[in-house]
């Protein structure tokens, strides 16, 4: 491992590496925009064939892109913002100024989020300290690699310190923590609670990206329309595949709302055939083997359990498709088994959801409807409503909060002269 | 009377590791399709989930095509069954170390009686068929009298055969411990130093209640002549740092035996009638009336010899509550298909723990160790 990753043993070692950090801030600041040249020059060299299969590099490529990046700067840091300049409101003046060192715990499931939460940072001219999950380093050394090469003046690389260690050291989590501003944090339940328990400094603010799982839902007319039928279900298959069904915004549900004397069935044959298209086009290479075992279970419980129920899969644990009815929330299995469920009306299906639901993927043709069903579902605690095929687009508000804001101190500026 | 009925009873009469594995394979798949065949009728829910199974049974070539249950669907309360309520002898109940809710599995009369001749035709091959002294290293009150039946309590029972008498040498405590009559076991022990005696404990409480204060007095019981079987897993005394040939020696110290005379056997209640002890080449086998399947985990086909892979177990024996093929919750190698040096024929494999439990990540921070596949 070079030194892009450090393998860090001892807690000097992340507070040494931190202290340089906060002294490569102090010596000069850097500019959204001067950051957004090197990541649209970093997004290019992710466009390699050899790192095509590997996953979430197209999708890093679209969000570094400056085309990307230049409006939510925009929104978030105001129109200004982007060159770090103040922005006029009225009588008083603002400018966002960094936080200092930002600390990241990304989750270990999702192969590029510790490069994504990384980026927020940065954006916001802050340094990073990024613990980089066991199971991710290969992939995070690789795209780290593109990074170098698209910047040799090191003016970001020399504010990123990516540490490796065991998520079980509690010690080095620990001296992570004391020597943040700022965190940012991804994870299950367990995980989330673990992290924000750490000795964090009083002024460190913390964002807290936590466990949810997303849902998707179509009216009649969309999952019936014989035109649009085919391209509905290839969006919900990527949806699915992306991750792996395992990101806070993968689908694990859909709902279809009746129609009057519309059958389903043609629809669920072209969602098998999607599933089938996207799983040769993207087959697993490995998968835990207790995930095989949750699959094969709840594809037995799913069939025995209510012997109208029904299921579509393959001998391998590849995908599921379990099919039946009603409006309850089932649980979810992951390892994309995707629940079917045929509703008389969706609001039924929202009108339950209790605040776990991160993301509704809407594929509906009634747009009063979807109006209806996209204020209902912001009262039931739904931050993000987007259309299917759309479910992981990583734009803030995420989770409902701004992704670079929170890591930035918006100063104010009153003229001290009338 | 069920035609495959008479089928089962022919191979239990058998010598459990003689035949060729082509030939065990067809003898098996013919029962197999035939008690899926009957599992259908018998269970609504049972036949949904066969229909939408990838590959027609009937039409299988091979029994790792047909399909199987994952164990845990026999978590289900009230259990899975394919008897009336009438018909129903016995419920045997999971020790659920892993989970809390235990397995529960029903017994027919036909089906406990093939459980019990499954077990003494597998033990039988181990230790002889001679009755002999049983000292069961645990209380006589684990075997209980009602109509529920935990693991313990099954793999004490299914030795009886082979005992002439049956000493228990632990007692409960006020306190709910286990206490080891020192009286009793001294007992037991006098005068049978030539005699050959049976001895069996789940392997945590051998270790636990008997190994540790008696090898910690230096006691030697002087039954150089003891079998001791055990079972029950090895978890809870890796959570202890205990090796199974630190345990092995220890434990035959006490009994002043060769640690060759100790044998580890795998059970699983929901598997009625079949075990799987360690041959004298440290393997396990499937007997004739079973068979072991380990399935890659990313495609849940058979692994090839060398891999490893969750464990299937097959057996011919249930037929009140659909326990045929069953997907467990264990890793296991595959080290042959056939060739065993202790000259048992078909599958030789180790187990390798237990299957990690898949835990649910929403962006989650629990880092997945990924089997790399070939």
């Amino acid at each position: 491992m070079s030194e892009l990753i450090h393998t860090v043993h001892s807690p000097a070692e992340i507070s040494t590496g931190a202290a340089k950090l906060r002294q490569v801030i102090a010596e000069a600041e850097i500019s959204p925009n001067e950051v957004i040249i090197k990541f649209d020059s970093w997004a290019k060299s992710l466009d390699a064939r050899e790192l095509d299969d590997l996953p979430g590099i197209p999708f890093l490529r679209m969000w570094l892109r400056r085309g990307t990046l230049e409006p939510i700067i925009a929104r978030e840091l105001g129109p200004n913002g982007l060159h770090g300049s103040w922005t006029e409101y009225g009588r008083a003046e603002c400018k966002a100024f960094p936080l200092g060192v930002v600390g990241h715990w990304p989750a270990g499931n999702v192969e590029i989020q510790p490069i994504l939460s990384m980026t927020c940072a940065l954006l916001g001219g802050n340094a990073a300290l990024v613990r980089i999950p066991s199971g991710l380093v290969d992939l995070t050394q690789l795209v780290m690699e593109r990074l170098v090469q698209s910047d040799p003046g090191e003016r970001l690389t020399r504010r990123i310190f990516m540490a490796a260690f065991e998520h079980g050291r509690q010690d080095l989590q620990e001296a992570m923590a004391q020597v943040v501003d700022g965190a940012m944090i991804w994870g299950g339940k367990e995980a989330v609670l673990q992290i924000r328990a750490l000795p964090f400094p009083h002024w460190a603010r913390v964002a807290v990206f936590g466990p949810r799982i997303s849902v998707a839902a179509m009216d009649a007319g969309a999952w019936s329309s014989p035109d649009e039928q085919k391209s509905w279900c290839q969006r919900m298959a990527r949806d699915v595949w992306q991750f792996d069904q395992q990101a806070c915004s993968s689908p694990q549900v859909l709902y279809l709302e009746r129609g009057a004397g519309q059958s389903t069935v043609q629809f669920l044959s072209n969602l098998q055939h999607a599933f089938e298209t996207e799983n040769q086009a993207h087959p697993r290479r490995t998968i835990a083997a207790g995930l095989t075992s949750a699959i094969s279970q709840a594809r037995a419980s799913w069939l025995l359990n209510d012997a109208t129920h029904q299921a579509v899969f393959p001998m391998g644990p590849d995908w599921t498709l379990l099919l039946g009815s009603g409006s309850d929330l089932p649980q979810p299995i992951q390892g994309k088994t995707l629940t079917v469920l045929e509703v008389d009306d969706l609001m039924d299906a929202v009108s339950k959801w209790d605040g776990n639901v991160q993301t509704l993927g809407l594929g509906m043709a009634d747009a009063e409807k979807e109006r209806k069903l996209a204020l209902l579902a912001g009262k039931k605690g739904v931050d993000r409503i987007v259309k299917l095929g759309r479910m992981h687009v990583f734009v803030p508000p995420w989770d409902g909060v701004d992704l670079i804001r929170p890591m930035v101190r918006m100063v104010r500026h009153v003229c001290s002269r009338d | 009377m069920q035609p495959f009925e008479d089928k089962i009873d022919r191979l239990l009469s058998k010598l459990p590791y003689d035949q060729p594995p082509e030939e065990r394979q067809a003898g098996l798949l013919e029962i197999l399709k035939e008690e899926l065949d009957y599992a259908c009728q018998r269970h609504a829910g049972y036949k949904n989930y066969i229909r939408h199974w990838p590959r027609d049974y009937r039409s299988a070539a091979q029994v790792a095509d047909l399909p199987f249950l994952p164990v845990g669907i026999l978590k289900a309360n009230p259990p899975l069954s394919l008897v009336d309520r009438d018909e129903i002898k016995r419920t045997l109940t999971s020790s659920a170390t892993t989970s809390q809710v235990p397995s529960r599995v029903v017994l027919d009369s036909p089906t406990a009686r093939r459980m019990t001749k499954g077990v003494v035709t597998i033990v039988r091959d181990f230790i002889g068929p001679a009755r002999r002294p049983y000292l069961v290293v645990d209380t006589p009150s684990f075997l209980g009298g009602g109509s529920e039946l935990g693991a313990r309590g099954a793999a004490i029972q299914g030795l009886q055969p082979f005992a002439s008498e049956v000493t228990h040498c632990l007692s409960p405590s006020d306190q709910g411990d286990l206490l080891l009559d020192r009286n009793r076991l001294r007992e037991f022990a006098r005068d049978r130093q030539d005699a050959e005696v049976l001895v069996y404990g789940f392997t945590f409480i051998l270790w636990n209640h008997f190994v540790k204060p008696l090898a910690a007095e230096g006691i030697c019981l002087n039954l150089p002549k003891a079998r001791i079987l055990h079972s029950g897993g090895w978890k809870r005394l890796q959570d202890q740092a205990v090796e199974k040939t630190v345990f092995n020696e220890q434990l035959a110290r006490v009994f002043g035996c060769s640690p060759d005379r100790i044998i580890d056997f795998y059970g699983m209640v929901e598997s009625v009638g079949v075990i799987y002890p360690d041959c004298s080449a440290g393997n396990k086998h499937g007997p004739v009336f079973g068979d072991v399947i380990v399935r890659n985990p990313l495609t849940l086909e058979p692994v090839v010899a060398g891999e490893h892979g969750i464990v299937q177990v097959c057996s011919v024996l249930p037929t009140s509550f659909p326990g045929h093929l069953l997907l467990t919750e264990d890793m296991a190698q595959v080290l042959a298909y056939d060739g065993c040096p202790c000259g048992r024929r078909g599958i030789s494999f180790r187990f390798a723990g237990r299957v990690p439990k898949a835990e649910l990540r929403g962006c989650g921070n629990l880092e997945s160790k990924r089997l790399p596949m070939n």
